[in-house]
């Protein structure tokens, strides 16, 4: 009798953990993976060339698929919850190769903080000032204002500052790419071959996408350009919405 | 590993707290990678396994945006109608930052060489003195 009893409740309780499964849907999930995967493959056929930007493809795959099958977004939003909860750790994590080059830090803390007393103000104003000019709204503008800044960041701030925060990630990609494909292009005009130069720019100016580029340049310009990156990111989350509220 | 989870699971969520009740104008992600950088400041070492967990997670960083770019079909008049202003101020800006930024950080890189070389320079003719 017990044993029946505790059978019963073993496979009612199986039932519950099924059903509560079955209630986190893993196909939206799991469609983001298969799009960034293919994105993945696609960019290395084409020699990861930055305009095959891998984020951009699977963003654009998983729109067009969204639209074939007549998903609304908030269903595909709630189903890929799991990628998009990863964002927040993911960028706590960016502590770790900001650690590691400490060393790089100490050496060429000079270059590093002009770069960012520069770059960072430069970024922001030119961005604000044309899409201003040129009559954008409000909101736009607001949207661009962290157009430099790693996306994982810039949306953070996007939100503190009253953007739209999937407009702001999708100006951030197209902000990296256009730096990762301009940046060699100004060093060769301004005859600049400093690698530390170089790599520092492009990280302040076009973030992880930047980053990538210079990598491929050399290694220096690389670790550089990932330190102008999570250093602008850091420096324009604390000051922008600052200076913001102070406006 | 689970330790390193939890390690970085804390800190976001002291950022989280700071951010909800309106202590730091900081997103939370940002105030727990400085308190995690500070950590490890303190502690002047990295755990193993906190960098690998970052070298896996940050690998794939850029799919984590999926979910949430994907949400701009839903502006897509804003790029439509927007489309010279946000144009102009991605490539222009961009440009102006890469060049402004280079030129000055490049200058101011001469100027560091110059002055460790000049010295170097009057290290060198100090030897040359004392060897005379």
């Amino acid at each position: 009798m017990r044993e029946q009893f505790a059978m019963s409740t073993l496979s009612q309780l199986t039932n519950l953990t099924w059903a509560s499964l079955a209630d986190k849907p893993v196909l939206e999930t799991g469609a983001t993976v298969f799009a960034f995967l293919a994105a993945t493959r696609i960019a290395r056929l084409g020699g990861n060339h930055p305009l095959l930007n891998p984020t951009l493809l699977a963003i654009i795959l998983i729109s067009l698929g969204l639209e074939a099958t007549h998903i609304p977004y908030e269903t595909y939003l709630r189903g890929a919850d799991a990628v998009h909860f990863m964002l927040g750790p993911t960028v706590v994590l960016l502590a770790v190769p900001l650690f590691r080059q400490r060393a790089i830090v100490r050496a060429s803390w000079r270059l590093i903080a002009i770069g960012l007393a520069v770059g960072m103000p430069v970024g922001v104003l030119s961005a604000i000032g044309i899409a201003w000019v040129l009559g954008a709204s409000s909101q736009t503008i607001l949207s661009l204002a962290p157009k430099s800044v790693t996306a994982g960041i810039a949306v953070g701030i996007s939100e503190q500052i009253g953007g739209l925060q999937t407009l702001t990630i999708v100006l951030v990609i197209m902000t990296g790419i256009t730096g990762a494909v301009l940046g060699p292009i100004v060093a060769r005009l301004c005859r600049i071959e400093d690698p530390r130069v170089v790599g520092l720019t492009m990280g302040i100016a076009s973030h992880g996408i930047g980053t990538a580029r210079a990598l491929q340049i050399n290694e220096i310009a690389g670790a550089f350009s990932g330190l102008g990156m999570s250093m602008n990111g850091v420096l324009t989350a604390i000051l922008l919405p600052l200076v913001y509220r102070l406006l | 590993m689970l330790e390193q989870i939890a390690r970085v699971l804390f800190w976001l969520s002291v950022g989280e707290i700071a951010a909800r009740s309106g202590l730091l104008p900081l997103p939370a992600p940002v105030t727990g990678l400085i308190l995690l950088y500070a950590e490890l400041a303190v502690r002047g070492k990295l755990p193993d396994d906190l960098g690998v967990l970052a070298d896996r997670l940050l690998q794939f960083l850029g799919m984590l945006f999926v979910p949430a770019g994907v949400g701009v079909i839903a502006h897509l008049n804003v790029l439509k109608t927007e489309a010279l202003p946000i144009l102009a101020a991605i490539i222009g800006g961009t440009a102006i930052t890469l060049f402004v930024t280079m030129v000055v950080v490049n200058l101011l890189g001469v100027a560091i060489a110059k002055r460790r070389e000049q010295e170097l320079g009057r290290l060198e003719g100090a030897v040359r003195d004392v060897n005379s």
